[in-house]
């Protein structure tokens, strides 16, 4: 008994020093890059979906040979949307783990603040959909954080986008705008409205709803009934955007209801069932599109986790896959991985093709999706170069 | 439009109503502020919903989450509010709200946090007359509640344990001299309470489409708003003082077109309440 206690004992040792002279040995022949979502907590479901499709980005990277031969190391935390949670995954990154990148699979409120700590010790980072305007610009020094790139829309190009369809597509002319009360609620808005009155169009009514919290939309509803517009631009995240769409429907309303990304989820066809159909949504993924990179995608993720991807798990697999590819470009040096997203040229990206990144800001085309049969699909490509150039801030 | 408004300020009172009566039930004969009576709420939104997945009957599964959220009242009044009754108040207060925020955290870890969808259909169908409409669910909402306060009046006012009820409410130990059975008067008084927040739950859960873990969060403040409003302690201020609270916040949200948060207006009733009327609109001074 003794004696198998002592090798016991041994064998633990061995392991432990294996474990701890081994790991950084092990580091040397692999890429580390970060990565960090809300995978727990109030946002898990879209923390979830990034994780899910940046993990499948990540095998399809290693089963391909990985980068320049090595071995691609995915560091995953949970920021369980908490910003002070994601300001020590921050350091943890780049003191403990020692990553060369970073994808942030994340809402604005963590990616924001980790923003200026990798801008300040020069680590790239892409954020997948975080659309707050202070994820790549710095309101304190009014520069631009170039080490952070943008996969995702600003707020304001999504919403001009939208208004750009309502109105040369739709032939909308009357317009009602219901929106939730945070920064992407407020700047998709306003884009919306910008546009939309620029292009000839009127806006009825712009409400403005409690977020998070707000579950009875009837009242705001029933006031947008009464100037029966051909358009109703809503925003808000999934739960919000069924319960309007649902609510519109039992009042009776047939107002078109154009939504945008937020209502990208397999949640927000859940919720809203049968009154889900006909919406349609500006958004960052586009179902139909047959290139191989997106039809791989949609299938590969299918078959892994057992239900649909949506445009949080398109956005971070894209961020993930744009880092990968300006490190298979320029090597390990983070002020190179940065110099080669900065060259970002016609890449062939998942959530459409990107023609280059303008102060961080992804320069493509936006989506517009239609629910049919309780799914999205293609309605249109809002490409016009005047909408999706984001303005430039000075 | 302006019909249209009112149906969707006093649907939204109801249940309100419903939630408050409870809590304004309990204060009036063990003047403890019972905060985890809106984790009895969502407790009934969640049996509800559970039953309605198993049988797939609307009438059904209201009928469990009401019965569900007594049970539960029940086991609160009897094993965490009797045992400490005879502390300072202020016990039984913390007391509930670590329990409220103990269930909060007991239905993420069951149910998850995401939000369940109850789709049910009730079969009672629209109330259409010209652009105004009655949804089903509202018609449901009000068809119930009304039917629920019809049952809790004719309780109060033409049976013994009714009489029995009021006479606590007046004066616990003067009911108990005359031979009122004082501990069966009060479970009785929880389980009704209860039967009422179960059923809240549930009309919410259908009304929205969604259950979630935190949804008691607002009610369980704006409840104790109302309650004050209404005048502790007492019925039918407690439904005025709702039907009030639910109007109010619909006409500023939609007729005003005032961009406040809906959450406020019970406060700021209940605050001008307390500067001009601090008993309460039909509480007695």
């Amino acid at each position: 008994m003794r004696k198998q206690g002592l090798l016991s004992l041994v064998l633990a040792a061995v392991a432990f020093t294996m474990f701890f002279v081994g790991a950084p040995v092990a580091a040397q022949d692999t890429v580390k890059i970060g990565f960090f979502a809300p995978i727990t907590g109030p946002a898990a479901a879209d923390g979830m979906s990034a994780k899910n499709a940046v993990e499948l980005g990540w095998k399809e990277v290693n089963d391909g040979g990985g980068i320049q031969g090595k071995k691609v190391d995915l560091i995953v935390y949970d920021d369980r949307l908490k910003a002070e949670e994601a300001v020590a995954i921050a350091s943890r990154l780049m003191e403990r783990d020692k990553v060369v990148g970073v994808v942030s699979g994340s809402y604005s409120g963590p990616t924001r603040v980790v923003a200026p700590i990798f801008q300040k010790a020069g680590m790239p980072m892409v954020a997948g959909y975080a659309v707050h305007p202070d994820v790549t610009w710095n309101p304190n020094t009014k520069t631009s954080n170039d080490f952070i790139f943008r996969n995702g829309f600003l707020g304001e190009v999504e919403g001009a986008a939208a208004a750009e369809f309502a109105v040369k597509d739709l032939k909308a002319k009357r317009m009602s705008i219901i929106f939730m009360d945070n920064d992407f609620g407020r700047s998709i808005s306003a884009g919306f409205a910008e546009r939309a009155i620029k292009l000839g169009a009127e806006i009825l009514s712009k409400q403005m709803y409690k977020f998070p919290g707000e579950k009875d939309f009837r009242p705001y509803l029933t006031t947008i009934k009464e100037g029966n517009p051909d358009v109703i631009f809503a925003a808000g995240y999934y739960n919000e955007a069924a319960s309007i769409v649902r609510q519109a429907k039992e009042l009776g309303i047939k107002s078109q209801i154009l939504g945008e990304e937020g209502f990208d989820s397999p949640k927000f066809l859940e919720i809203a069932g049968d009154a889900a159909e006909g919406v349609i949504i500006a958004t960052n993924l586009d179902r139909d599109d047959p290139r191989p990179v997106v039809q791989n995608f949609l299938k590969n993720y299918r078959s892994a986790y057992g239900h649909d991807a949506d445009m949080v798990g398109a956005s971070s697999y894209d961020a993930f896959m744009i880092l990968v590819s300006a490190i298979k470009k320029a090597g390990t040096d983070p002020k190179a991985i940065r110099k080669a997203l900065l060259e970002t040229k016609d890449y062939d990206g998942l959530t459409g093709k990107i023609s280059r990144f303008a102060q961080g800001e992804v320069v493509k085309p936006v989506q517009i999706q239609i629910v049919k049969d309780g799914q999205f699909r293609r309605r249109a490509i809002i490409d016009n170069p005047e909408i999706i150039t984001p303005p430039m801030k000075k | 439009m302006i019909w249209q408004q009112l149906a969707n300020g006093i649907s939204v009172g109801s249940v309100y109503a419903l939630i408050s009566l409870g809590l304004t039930m309990v204060y009036g004969i063990l003047r403890i502020l019972h905060v985890a009576h809106a984790g009895i709420y969502t407790l009934g939104a969640y049996v509800g919903l559970l039953s309605f997945r198993l049988v797939d009957n609307f009438w059904l599964s209201l009928f469990a989450g009401m019965v569900g959220a007594a049970v539960a009242g029940y086991l609160v009044e009897r094993f965490l509010y009797t045992p400490i009754l005879h502390l300072s108040r202020i016990a039984p207060l913390i007391a509930s709200i670590g329990l409220f925020t103990a269930m909060e955290e007991a239905f993420r870890i069951v149910a998850g946090p995401h939000t369940l969808v109850y789709n049910a259909r009730v079969g009672l169908g629209d109330l259409a007359i010209g652009s105004f409409r009655l949804t089903e669910t509202q018609v449901l909402i009000l068809l119930v509640s009304f039917l629920i306060l019809l049952f809790l009046w004719l309780f109060l006012t033409r049976s013994r344990m009714g009489l029995a009820m009021r006479a606590c409410a007046l004066d616990l130990e003067t009911a108990s001299s005359f031979g009122v059975n004082v501990s069966a008067i009060i479970a009785m008084n929880f389980i009704i309470g209860s039967l009422m927040a179960g059923a809240a739950g549930v009309l919410i859960g259908v009304y929205d489409n969604q259950v979630w873990p935190t949804m008691g969060s607002i009610p369980a403040y704006k409840a104790l708003a109302i309650v004050v409003l209404g005048g502790l302690g007492s019925i039918p201020g407690t439904v005025l003082a709702s039907i009030i609270v639910g109007l109010s916040e619909t006409f500023f949200i939609g007729v005003l077109s005032i961009p406040f948060p809906r959450d406020a207006v019970a406060f700021i009733a209940m605050i001008l309440v307390l500067m001009f009327r601090p008993y309460g609109l039909l509480g007695k001074a």
